[in-house]
């Protein structure tokens, strides 16, 4: 019995693998269908090819295909020449990449960045543009006051040191913050000559030092200013700039600077130029001008060469290669391709390869060809807090002063700076920025953590979860060995530093992350990199400012509180009580469109309506004709009256979705679709930022009001949808069934309409949608989305259904709040919970369910469960935790053992749950992965039951089984069968002699002459039989370790070579390890045999 | 077929009582020679060794081997219910599902009958090989349990010495330290109450008391129990049961390990 359960499970991976083999092999052929590749280069190649270096050696082939299409042509590094580019003959159009402050003679200016469409970089310098800011004018306030103001202003803040203030204005706004009647009242407009003068300006006034001539004499305390906003975002407003969006200026509106040594460049750029900011024509993100520039990105890696044991450091390891790939944006395919390595490196097929001598000089060079290549956009992985600063404390280290130059201006060094970037919606996290002024960085790392959960971020699993590939991961220390062997050895770790800068350009691709952002640029107008620096208040503030400009309104600078405070709390969205179950009938989702801004919509809830009674008393307003109160009894004027600036957002946001969806329908390109999509998203994601930030209230505009009607009214919509649906769909009118609303959430009910056929159901839905929509306000709308069918609702926000979108075939298994996406538990649970999701959904079948569930325990309890299954990984994200976790103590044991491949700060712990003395706790018993293997350390397996899947399962099973038959999966007989290991360490393990065991019937063998052999006596004519049992057993294990090993080999790429791959997040590895450890012990037991042959 | 009848419940009882807290499953391996038990502890710091002699059932019967796997906290729900004068027989078929206990109330013409479901244990055969100690120290059992609970609440070790005058238990801990020296001493009306020493060469060595004390458990089993030391050996604790022994098996602490 046992041996079939494991010739199973064996079984059952053999089969996987092959799976994996032939997705590799069918990759393979469509290669060799290729024909054979024709690379110039002369490559001696000991090794065989892998097919990454095949993939390069098409790629020049390719690109060589594509000569005459493309402009630039294969391996060469710099931009297209300047040759018929004459200054002030064309127009300067180009797509403006990256815009900060800064200077042209004397002023300060905007400089933006950008690239044009034939793919010449631009520096373009906009003078005269002048930051400013508005104070209310006070009572009796007049033009003719205006100069002695600014006089005042002056001799008071500048005390001497040059002028501040450039002018000051008298002129007609609204403030945003509360309904005024409608009527524009008189604000000072202060400008400074100097962008870096207004805070100094704006803490004078707010101070109340600035009581001019007894004017504010009725305000008490501080007098508040109005508009605070960057400099650079006071400029893409007034321009109506967005971020990445193309600029023009006429031939004859700018002035062209020249290059050469004294002519006053301040950048590298190509073109660089200057014009008055009037001149600059901005051309919004629409037809035409939704393209992008042809910009040039880099990803890149370095490799160093460690010490054993210990994290390189770059005071004293060296850089050993550093590999790089450059892409145009649109192309597929990378036109340079390059590793600069130190020591000579066999060449490798498509790839560039530049050997040095010295490590300064490779350094030194590196610098020159990334001006030389001049990048847009430089990505990589975890280059913001690795490969940037290592590089730049290394050629510190080394005291190549030259090179920290990759910004586009002249003589601005980089340098890596650390920063904490905190939000509500990513928490605390440490970074480096390194500035390059000029151009963009992605940090693929940084984006994936932004954007996805995972179990886990390294490069490795990353691609794994993304583009469906393992990478080898070569441990740091390995590195130094290859590094120090031969150059066929360094050509290998070449290899894997260009596969490591290859692969975040693929992500990128894939992830479409560059398309996606550009478009969030430009929706919500904020420069590019505002988007991975900040958070998302600063995109609603520019859209806010945006709006607030064409209405004339100017926003009040509200002091913000310190992020420690506590938040005011409101009442959240409603949650109908689930009427839990297992259902098998179709369960019909009605989900609310965009829920918060409709309701902010349909009733013009927004900071320029939002009002107070007695105010609506003293203008004799009317309720409900011009103004209406919401459920928490806030007061909001109606559209008649004023039209909310956010209704007009929302307005806008929900257009341009509606238009970009419907573009997105009809184009058949798929950059342009890509774009498009991006797009849409974009503007969904703002669009629902939005009730978010009135709810802040340690934000910039936090307006409670608003987002507790929004909430309020919300709760009711889902209370009336209720009561509507169940109203109608009843017996008594007509219907089959009684419909009843067994589960409802912010922004969706669910219905059981009763009927069991699928089409029934949905056309009910779509009918109930658009009944239920024309009871409340436009635009609000109910929308019928899908149908669960079967449903399994377990609480609150937890279920899991079969998601139906048309009555002929699913489209996929939906779950929530279910374990099958949470990280801080092992992959088993993962598995155990998604094929029983999978058996009691999709197929329909409980028994098999059960049945399944039942032999995972008993392999779990008899340690037949593959390790990787049972890892566990959590970061260690401080040093200081208040209460002991498993994975900071094992950090710190594992710092014991050996303080090198000890993880470290920012990294994720792997680990297990092993047996521990009795009462132990919890955090003693984590050991490392790899140590367990080594020493064969008993896993907790009695942990992992109880503690990880006893209660999902016990969720699910209880709504289908009942709570005592589903207790009954736990404790059942399969559970009577476990194994008990022997570490090869341990305070005892020293001392004691193991004693063998009968294999037939697992009696010690105590008896002088069974000693050592394999039988007792009573099973001697048995002996036989076991021996092939155990002789098939050896050979399963070996052709599973082979397997395994030809797996890992696959991955690496190279058939040829021993598998050198650590990588603790690939499930296979883990597998290998036992694989190996297995095959030796069960070849030990073989020989057991042999004692009992001699001695007969 | 297994078939073992014990005189009083109790001893089974006690055993399983000292051993539970140190082992949670375990394979009782019957044969010809009796019932025995070798197993342990989840940190492999301990281990714990029992031999129930067939001289000690009567009647026995093992007609083959049966190793039968227990999970000794259903073992003892179940022993709790027994009276500790009952008389025990153990049953169990060759290729057993479970095993049966019957327990027979002399005095009251009581029988009661359980069966307990068995488990599979897959479980490495471990065992100290038996060395020649350099002392043996024979004391009463309730004086070795009154000094590990003494000086457990000081420290979470204690070093034994054992010198030809002596033995002395010392700890030290946060809030102080301590020491308990035992000389050899021969009580005339009662041999169990006497402390022996027999000593080729002097030893010292340092052990968990979490671990002792819980070995203590197992006093009532017998008036004395016998430590046996050796440099960089394990300790080995054994209380006589008349019909078997049960005994103990302790890693010596090493250096600052924890």
């Amino acid at each position: 019995m046992v041996a079939a359960v494991s010739k199973r499970v064996l079984g059952d991976q053999t089969a996987s693998h092959n799976n994996h083999f032939n997705s590799t092999a069918s990759k393979k052929r469509k290669l060799d269908g290729a024909g054979p590749s024709q690379n110039q280069k002369h490559t001696k190649l000991s090794q065989a090819k892998s097919s990454f270096e095949e993939d390069l050696g098409r790629l020049t082939q390719e690109i060589s295909d594509l000569k005459g299409v493309n402009a630039e042509t294969d391996q060469k590094w710099a931009r297209p020449s300047m040759d018929d580019w004459k200054p002030n003959e064309i127009d300067l159009v180009f797509q403006q990449i990256d815009t900060e402050e800064g200077y042209w003679s004397g002023k300060a200016c905007v400089r933006l960045f950008g690239v044009t469409e034939t793919g010449h970089s631009v520096l373009l310098h906009v003078t005269n543009f002048h930051h400013y800011l508005y104070v209310q004018a006070p009572v009796g306030f007049t033009q003719s006051d205006l100069p002695r103001y600014g006089d005042f202003l002056e001799h008071r803040i500048a005390a001497g040191g040059g002028s501040i203030i450039a002018g000051t204005e008298l002129l007609m706004r609204e403030n945003l913050y509360g309904f005024q009647g409608n009527i524009q009242s008189p604000y000072i407009k202060i400008t400074v000559t100097d962008p870096k003068h207004i805070p100094k300006v704006r803490r004078f006034i707010e101070e109340g030092d600035s009581n001019f001539d007894g004017m504010w004499n009725g305000v008490s305390g501080g007098i508040m200013t109005f508009d605070n906003i960057q400099y650079i975002m006071r400029f893409m407003v007034d321009t109506k700039m967005s971020g990445m969006s193309w600029v023009e200026v006429k031939k004859d509106k700018y002035t062209y600077v020249k290059p050469g040594l004294n002519s006053g460049r301040l950048g590298s750029a190509q073109i660089e130029a200057f014009c008055h900011y009037r001149d600059l024509i901005t051309h919004q993100a629409e037809g035409e001008w939704s393209k992008m520039a042809p910009l040039r990105v880099m990803s890149f890696d370095i490799e160093c060469a460690g010490r054993k044991g210990i994290f390189p450091d770059p005071k004293i390891d060296p850089v050993i290669q550093i590999a790089s790939v450059v892409t145009r944006y649109g192309d597929k395919q990378p036109f340079i391709r390059n590793v600069f390595c130190l020591d000579t490196c066999a060449l490798i097929a498509g790839c560039q390869i530049c050997e040095f001598s010295k490590e300064g000089q490779m350094l030194r060079a590196w610098t020159k060809y990334l001006q030389e290549v001049d990048p847009d956009v430089i990505i990589g992985y975890n280059i913001a807090n690795f490969d940037f600063p290592y590089l730049l404390d290394r050629a510190r280290t080394l005291r190549v002063d030259d090179f920290p130059f990759w910004t586009r201006l002249n003589g601005i060094e980089s340098e890596a700076r650390g920063t904490t970037f905190s939000s509500k919606q990513m928490g605390n996290r440490e970074s480096k920025t390194t500035n390059t002024n000029g151009r963009i960085q992605l940090d693929l790392l940084q984006l994936v953590q932004r954007d996805y959960h995972l179990r886990s971020y390294t490069l490795n699993s990353v691609s794994a979860h993304f583009l469906n590939e393992q990478k080898e991961d070569v441990h740091h220390t390995m590195i130094t060995e290859l590094f120090n062997g031969t150059p066929e050895s360094r050509r290998r770790l070449a290899i894997y530093c260009l596969k490591d800068a290859y692969l975040p350009q693929r992500l990128m691709d894939k992830l479409m992350c560059l398309i996606n952002y550009t478009e969030m640029a430009r929706v919500t107008g904020v420069p590019f990199n505002f988007l991975l620096a900040r958070g998302q208040q600063v995109k609603f503030l520019s859209q806010l400012f945006r709006k607030a400009g064409e209405q004339r309104l100017v926003v009040p600078n509200r002091e913000q509180r310190g992020g420690g405070g506590e938040e005011e709390q409101y009442e959240g969205a409603t949650v109908i009580e689930p009427t839990r179950g297992f259902y098998k009938e179709p369960v019909a989702t009605l989900d609310f469109a965009s829920l918060y801004p409709s309701i902010m919509m349909a009733h013009n809830l927004c900071y320029t309506t939002l009002t107070k009674q007695e105010h609506m008393d003293k203008m004799g307003m009317k309720l409900d004709e011009d103004y209406h109160i919401t459920p928490t009894g806030d007061v909001f004027v109606n559209t008649s009256v004023r039209k909310g600036l956010l209704v007009t957002i929302f307005e806008d946001l929900l257009g341009a979705r509606k238009r970009a969806k419907n573009d997105l329908k009809n184009e058949t390109d798929p950059f342009k679709k890509a774009v498009l999509n991006g797009r849409q998203l974009a503007l969904k994601i703002s669009a629902n930022s939005v009730y978010g930030l009135t709810g802040a209230t340690n934000g910039k505009l936090p307006c409670l009001a608003i987002a507790s009607s929004c909430t309020s009214y919300g709760r009711q919509m889902i209370e009336a949808t209720k009561a509507e649906v169940e109203k109608r769909y009843t017996i008594a009118n007509g219907y089959t069934h009684d419909a009843q609303v067994i589960y409802g959430d912010t922004d969706s009910v669910m219905v059981k309409f009763g009927p069991k056929d699928l089409k029934t159901v949905m056309d009910m839905g779509e009918e109930a949608a658009a009944y239920v929509s024309s009871k409340f306000i436009s635009p609000i709308k109910l929308e019928f989305e899908k149908v669960y069918f079967p449903y399994l609702l377990i609480n609150k926000k937890r279920y899991a259904g079969l998601y139906w979108t048309n009555p002929i075939k699913h489209d996929k298994m939906d779950s929530k709040g279910i374990e099958t996406v949470r990280r801080d538990n092992c992959r088993l649970v993962q598995t155990v919970i998604e094929t029983v999701l999978k058996k009691i959904l999709i197929d329909q079948d409980e028994d098999g369910a059960q049945a399944y569930v039942k032999d995972m325990i008993s392999d779990l309890l008899q340690n037949k469960i593959d390790m990787s299954n049972l890892v566990i990984t959590k970061a260690l994200s401080k040093e200081e935790y208040a209460a002991k976790q498993a994975h900071v103590e094992l950090a710190e044991r594992m710092k014991k053992r050996d303080a090198g491949s000890a993880p470290t700060l920012g990294d994720r712990v792997a680990y297990v749950i092993v047996k521990g003395a009795g009462g132990a706790k919890n955090y003693e018993k984590s050991e490392d992965p790899i140590y367990v293997l080594e020493h064969n350390v008993p896993i907790d397996t009695k942990y992992y039951l109880e503690q990880q899947l006893a209660k999902p399962l016990h969720r699910i099973f209880e709504p289908i089984l009942g709570a005592k038959k589903a207790d009954q999966l736990l404790t059942g007989d399969h559970t009577r069968t476990i194994s008990v290991a022997a570490p090869t360490m341990g305070g005892l393990m020293k001392f004691a002699k193991k004693t063998q065991t009968c294999m037939g019937c697992k009696t010690p063998l105590t008896r002088k002459d069974e000693e050592g052999g394999a039988v007792c006596h009573s099973c001697q004519p048995r002996s036989a039989e076991l021996y092939q049992k155990t002789l098939s057993k050896v050979s399963d294990l070996e052709v599973r370790f082979g397997r395994l090993w030809t797996q890992c080999q696959r991955c690496q790429e190279s058939l040829h070579c021993e598998v050198i791959c650590s990588s603790r997040d690939c499930p296979i590895f883990y597998m290998r390890m036992k694989a190996k450890k297995e095959v030796e012990e069960m070849g030990k037991e073989l020989k057991r045999f042999d004692y009992g042959l001699s001695a007969w | 077929m297994l078939e073992a009848r014990l005189e009083q419940a109790q001893i089974l009882k006690k055993v399983v009582e000292a051993i539970k807290d140190l082992v949670q499953d375990c394979n009782f391996d019957c044969n010809d020679a009796g019932i025995q038990l070798q197993a342990m502890d989840n940190s492999h710091v301990a281990l714990v060794s029992m031999k129930l002699g067939s001289e000690g059932f009567s009647p026995y019967r093992c007609d083959r081997n049966i190793a039968l796997g227990i999970n000794l906290n259903s073992l003892m729900k179940v022993l709790r219910a027994a009276a500790n004068d009952d008389l025990l027989t153990l049953k169990a078929e060759d290729q057993p599902d479970s095993l049966n206990l019957l327990f027979e109330s002399s005095s009251q013409d009581r029988l009661s009958e359980y069966d307990i479901k068995l488990m599979d244990i897959d479980q490495e055969h471990l065992g100290i090989p038996e060395t020649e100690y350099a002392a043996t120290i024979t004391l009463p059992s309730a004086e070795f349990q009154r000094i590990c609970r003494d000086l457990s609440a000081l420290s979470e070790s204690v070093s034994i010495e054992a010198t030809k005058d002596g033995v002395k238990f010392e700890c030290s801990g946060d809030i102080g330290n301590g020491s308990v020296t035992l000389r050899p001493h021969t009580n005339v009306e009662d041999d169990d109450k006497s402390t022996k020493i027999e000593l080729t060469e002097p030893v010292n060595l340092t052990f968990s008391l979490k671990y002792l004390v819980n070995f203590c458990k197992a006093s009532s089993l017998s008036a004395t129990v016998k430590l046996c030391l050796s440099n960089e050996v394990p300790l080995l604790v054994e209380y006589q049961m008349g019909v078997g022994y049960l005994r103990f098996y302790l890693a010596p602490k090493i250096g600052d390990e924890e």
